[in-house]
């Protein structure tokens, strides 16, 4: 619940004039064009968190079909469409997006600032995403989703060998996605770069910043490779080009090595983030710093390169020339020392620090116990010898999944928890959370522990069914009552954030005692963000008086800026103050130009093109009325575009 | 506290030194592993041990020291730093850019040595693997 008193170092003429300037309409247009930062990110939250429910239902009707040899529940073409969905959503609709919904509700509270750099571009974001997901998960119901696995190997998804809409629904839905994801990346780079508070210096950016801005990078460098492959892939399958067939000149293993060039880095898109919730949630419940800091953000920089170069650990058993695995096998060796690094800052964190045992701290320890795990059959992979003999069973499935749910699920979890009061207002129930906790780590290693056991006995990932003979009927059954267990467990989270909602007790600004800027505003933030900007002084400003001071008594107009709606522009090194700059207001343009791209995608994937035409020219129309330079702002007085 | 300015010689704060003191073994190792996995898949798909009439171990060869000599010089250049703003920050200077750039000298020092220790191990695979053994 939002303070309502006068904070000290603002007058309540300030207050209003700021109110004015940044509040939205409460209004339908206003909720279509909003361009805050906070309600953008809480969509995604919400949003990726409806993806994820049904890629959660994909793999428990998968699980239930498994439970037992010869089972008859689904089709294999059912099965197909489900793996595929549930592995393509999860990577793509659910993981990427919740923590992009993190990065850009925290980011601008994090760093000091007032907004996103490109509020509309980052409304804009989240409209292409709940379309692209939405265009995705509509071909289900028709039998027409994607059926190739969630990487869509070459030569079975071509056009001969996989007729139907399936793998045009994939091409098409994460090129429309990719958008997305560059756009949102692009607007984390700007913002953590150029709207710092003064004073917050590379040296005191919080982790979880760090963390979000190294994978924007990683998306930028490495989402080309996908959009390549896959407008390839449209254009074989619908134009007749050759790219993957070597009979024509092409080259089958191309989809791999773009696939991989991107697919490899996407996992440390996924948890990178993740790891920098845990070091964001962590200073609060050891009451002290992360140790070695400067350690988590060389890890965080070399993970982000070293990331790079260990695609080709993914196609050992290809027949590439031995040598040239050996380049991607030592870099794919070498990169468990970065990770390895963040995990003992963590864990000496917790040794010298008194630990605060909170719902968001269990699930920090969940994520160390689960991702070291993985990262242990990580190791194996890139041994070439034993990553050929697992390849394509049970036991690829069981690492992964105890890599992405380990390294993202569980920070999310923890970063749910942790950031419920600041964004709700409201506090959890405890219980609840400590049940959730339980239930979601005990059923997440009863679910997936097994898979290492019935791979290593040569059950092949992708079957929608096996006989009896082979005997991994038990384990199959172990593992579908542990992903009821892992179902359950989830359930309650979400009992647990609707309940905060309805009935938690208000939460002050900082019931955590945290240490980064979130915390030193209201619960949840107004929606100028904070009253006065603050100047930084160490890495940890909310325990830092000095800081505290900078927006108490005595605070200068230049960080209150209340004449318009301006935020600060500083120094992408030190953060030295430039100059204001005019922020833009709402506006339904960036819904408009997302429609008019669902339009032209939706009319490709069904060839009506001369549909597809006409929404390009409103795609190109939009655009230019978007970018055409714009008078005086009512507010800001300034021109904003 | 004293404000004296540390010396000419500590203002490594910003410029292209530092930066490539932190990035340089990272581009380095990024051209060593698309020069050699490249040449190497290249020439054995065509059927060829040779590239430019040179033999292609040769090539391969040349692809991991050039850059395992660049990003010693990086490191190089990143510890000078670290030497560097350490004096300048014992002399107690209030300047944040100085412990910006020992930040970034840190970073650059053991980045830079992961990606030294990444192409002596790939370069280790050239003296013992022939370049087209499948």
């Amino acid at each position: 619940m939002a303070t309502t008193s006068t904070p000290p170092g603002v007058s309540r003429v300030d207050l209003a004039r700021l109110t004015e300037h940044w509040a939205e309409s409460p209004s339908l247009r206003g909720w279509f064009s909003t361009v805050d930062h906070k309600r953008i990110g809480r969509r995604y939250l919400v949003t990726a968190g409806v993806f994820f429910v049904l890629a959660g239902l994909s793999a428990l009707a998968m699980r239930t079909q498994l439970a037992r040899p010869e089972a008859g529940l689904l089709s294999p073409e059912e099965y197909n469409q489900l793996f595929t969905m549930h592995g393509t959503a999860m990577i793509f609709l659910f993981a990427t997006p919740m923590l992009f919904g993190f990065g850009n509700y925290l980011v601008p509270l994090m760093i000091g600032a007032r907004d996103m750099a490109f509020p509309r571009l980052n409304a804009f974001g989240y409209w292409v995403f709940l379309f692209a997901g939405l265009f995705m998960w509509a071909s289900l119901p028709f039998g027409a989703a994607p059926n190739n696995g969630w990487f869509a190997y070459a030569p079975l998804s071509s056009e001969q060998h996989n007729p139907g809409l399936h793998m045009d629904v994939y091409a098409l839905g994460l090129l429309f996605l990719g958008i997305s994801t560059t756009a949102a990346s692009i607007n984390f780079i700007v913002t953590a770069l150029k709207l710092r508070a003064p004073g917050m210096s590379l040296n005191r950016v919080p982790l979880f910043v760090w963390a979000i801005v190294a994978t924007a990078f990683m998306v930028i460098f490495a989402l080309p490779a996908l959009n390549l492959d896959n407008a390839m892939l449209f254009l074989d399958r619908r134009f007749d080009t050759h790219f993957f067939d070597p009979s024509a000149g092409g080259n089958v293993l191309l989809w791999q090595h773009l696939f991989w060039i991107f697919g490899h880095p996407d996992v440390y898109i996924i948890v990178m983030p993740g790891l920098g919730i845990v070091s964001a949630v962590l200073p609060a419940f050891t009451r002290r710093g992360v140790v070695g800091y400067p350690l988590i953000v060389l890890s965080i920089v070399a993970i982000a390169i070293i990331s790079f170069g260990v695609w080709v650990h993914h196609m050992f058993a290809t027949g590439l020339p031995q040598l040239s695995y050996s380049f991607f096998s030592a870099a794919s060796t070498i990169i468990t020392i970065p990770s390895g690094l963040q995990i003992f800052a963590w864990l000496a964190t917790m040794l010298l620090g008194r630990l605060v045992i909170r719902v968001p701290l269990l699930f920090v320890v969940g994520f160390i116990v689960t991702f070291v795990l993985g990262g242990v059959t990580g190791t194996m992979f890139a041994l070439t010898a034993f990553d050929q003999q697992v390849t394509d069973t049970y036991f690829v499935v069981a690492h992964f999944h105890y890599v992405l749910i380990g390294g993202a699920v569980f920070p999310m979890l923890a970063g749910i928890y942790y950031w419920l009061p600041k964004i709700t207002g409201r506090m959890y129930h405890e219980g609840l959370g400590r049940w959730a906790f339980w239930l979601v780590f005990a059923g997440m290693h009863v679910t997936f522990f097994p898979m290492h056991l019935y791979g290593l006995f040569g059950m092949p990932r992708r079957v929608y069914t096996y006989a009896s003979e082979p005997g991994w009927g038990g384990w199959n059954l172990v593992s579908t009552i542990g992903s009821y267990v892992l179902a359950l467990g989830l359930l309650l989270v979400l009992v647990g954030v609707v309940h905060a909602v309805r009935r938690g007790r208000p939460a002050p600004p900082d019931p955590w005692g945290a240490d980064t800027l979130e915390w030193a505003t209201t619960s949840p933030p107004e929606p100028y963000n904070f009253p006065v900007l603050p100047r930084v002084h160490s890495l940890h400003p909310v325990w830092d008086e000095r800081t505290a001071e900078s927006t108490g008594e005595g605070a200068t107009a230049d960080r209150i800026l209340s004449e318009g709606r301006v935020t600060l522009l500083t120094s992408e090194l030190d953060a030295r103050v430039e100059r204001p700059v005019p922020m833009p207001e709402s506006t339904l343009k960036p819904l408009v130009l997302a429609a008019a791209l669902l339009v032209l995608f939706a009319a490709l994937l069904v060839a009506w093109y001369p549909v597809a035409a006409v929404a390009a020219v409103v795609v190109a129309a939009t655009i230019a009325v978007w970018l055409w330079p714009a008078g005086p702002s009512r507010t800001s007085g300034v021109a904003t575009p | 506290m004293t404000t004296t300015p540390p010396g000419p010689r500590a203002r490594l704060t910003g410029g292209v030194l530092l930066w490539y003191g932190v990035l340089g073994g990272a581009v380095a190792w990024a051209v060593h592993v698309v020069a050699a996995w490249g040449l190497d898949e290249l020439a054995c798909a065509a059927g060829s041990d040779r590239v430019l009439a040179m033999p292609l171990g040769r090539v391969v060869g040349l692809a991991v020291i050039v850059p395992a000599l660049v990003t010693a010089g990086s490191l190089a250049v990143a510890a000078l730093a670290w030497r560097r703003t350490a004096r300048a920050q014992a002399t107690g200077t209030q300047d944040r850019a100085y412990g910006r750039s020992r930040m970034l000298a840190v970073v650059g020092v053991w980045v830079n040595l992961l990606f030294l220790t990444i192409i002596v191990l790939g370069g280790v695979a050239v003296l013992v693997l022939p370049p087209c053994q499948l």
